[in-house]
């Protein structure tokens, strides 16, 4: 099975989804698994002992349609120390959007990031829906795919997943309004003010 | 307005008008994006970090021609690059709307763009085919009426940036 290596590529770290995604991971995953934040930009002391582990898991959110620029950052970092001959790359990430499609480009990145450093590109998990899924009934669904993506691994396979809440579009604008609105509401801030067509400097 | 928006440094005797903007990113200071949403839930429309991306995103908003020139990594922009227009989300609403019959955010005050984007430095054919369809998808979420792309060695990026800003006058 081999050691893995979980590497949050979210600006968010601590407060992130992709924590929690990877926390799901973990309760899958046969053993405990180390984890890495790209914002800590303490790759050195990683890099120390980065040919232990026989897995990668990059964990990160869509960000103008792409890899994070934290994350970009890291992969250089990455392709200039040896890894262990055998190591594999996987990937989970996840948008805020509900069509899964819209992660296919940031995967491709990845992909081209393997195929660049002669690395071989494993399981891949493109979650829909994301900012919001895991605090819904619909949480089990990434769950369930989580276990097949953990599945996935353990078997050597190379395979692409995704899900997303199942919903039609209207319902997903409606409730995605509804927990923006919410998630203002902790600030003070009406949906009013969040619909303000103002860019600072008008 | 015209913006021309580059991580690389460009010629200095480009035609000064007070239409035409042009930015050099190495000569400014900017952070990485904190993914705090402070721009959409708490300051809605106004970055929190305060350093020289809140100069510019701005401009981006406002301009109808725009020129982003950008080294690649791995068929998507490169950092510096990625970094601003990551910085460049308080231009967008927090709440979606569907838009090409796909799921985006709802824009600010921002007018739809004629984009041009300068990729330059020695780019395979993989990469160029992953950054045509990130430019694609950038194009729903970022208002682009018309796009194109020129991919250039650095050679010829001075007399590419030259050429795209001329155009600016037939626009």
């Amino acid at each position: 099975m081999g050691k893995l290596l979980i590497v949050n590529g979210s600006p968010r770290a601590e407060k992130s989804n992709s924590k929690k995604y990877a926390e799901i991971f973990q309760s899958f995953w046969p053993e405990k698994a180390d984890t890495y934040s790209a914002v800590s930009q303490k790759s050195h002391a990683l890099f120390s002992h980065i040919q232990q582990y026989e897995h990668l898991l990059f964990v990160f959110p869509l960000y103008t349609d792409a890899v994070p620029a934290v994350l970009l950052s890291f992969l250089k970092e990455l392709e200039t120390v040896p890894l262990a001959k055998s190591v594999k790359i996987h990937v989970i990430i996840n948008c805020g959007f509900l069509e899964p499609k819209q992660n296919e480009v940031a995967l491709s990145i990845l992909r081209y990031f393997c195929k660049k450093n002669h690395l071989v590109f494993g399981m891949a998990l493109g979650i829909a829906t994301g900012e919001a899924i895991l605090a819904t009934p619909f949480a089990f669904l990434v769950r369930r795919k989580m276990k097949k993506f953990v599945k996935g691994i353990l078997a050597g396979k190379s395979e692409t997943l995704t899900t997303a809440m199942p919903l039609s579009k209207q319902l997903f604008l409606k409730a995605s309004a509804q927990y923006w609105k919410n998630y203002g509401k902790q600030f003070h801030t009406s949906e009013e003010e969040m619909r303000s067509l103002k860019i600072e400097g008008e | 307005m015209n913006l021309l928006l580059s991580d690389h440094s460009f010629p200095k005797d480009l035609p000064q008008k007070e239409e035409n903007h042009y930015i050099d990113l190495t000569q400014l200071q900017i952070k990485n994006c904190l993914g705090c949403f402070g721009c959409w839930v708490k300051t809605p429309g106004k970055c929190v970090l305060r350093d020289d991306a809140v100069k510019v995103y701005p401009l981006i908003a406002r301009s109808k021609n725009l020129i982003y020139v950008s080294r690649l990594y791995c068929g998507c922009y490169d950092e510096p690059m990625k970094r601003m227009m990551e910085r460049a989300i308080p231009m967008q609403q927090a709440f979606i709307r569907l838009h090409h019959g796909e799921t985006h955010h709802v824009q600010r005050n921002v007018v739809e763009k004629k984009a041009v984007i300068i990729a330059y430095g020695e780019i395979p054919k993989q990469e160029r085919e992953i950054f045509k369809k990130l430019v694609e998808r950038n194009s729903h979420n970022m208002l682009f009426s018309d796009w194109s792309i020129s991919f250039v060695s650095e050679e010829h990026l001075e007399q590419t940036i030259r050429a795209e800003v001329d155009a600016w006058e037939n626009c």
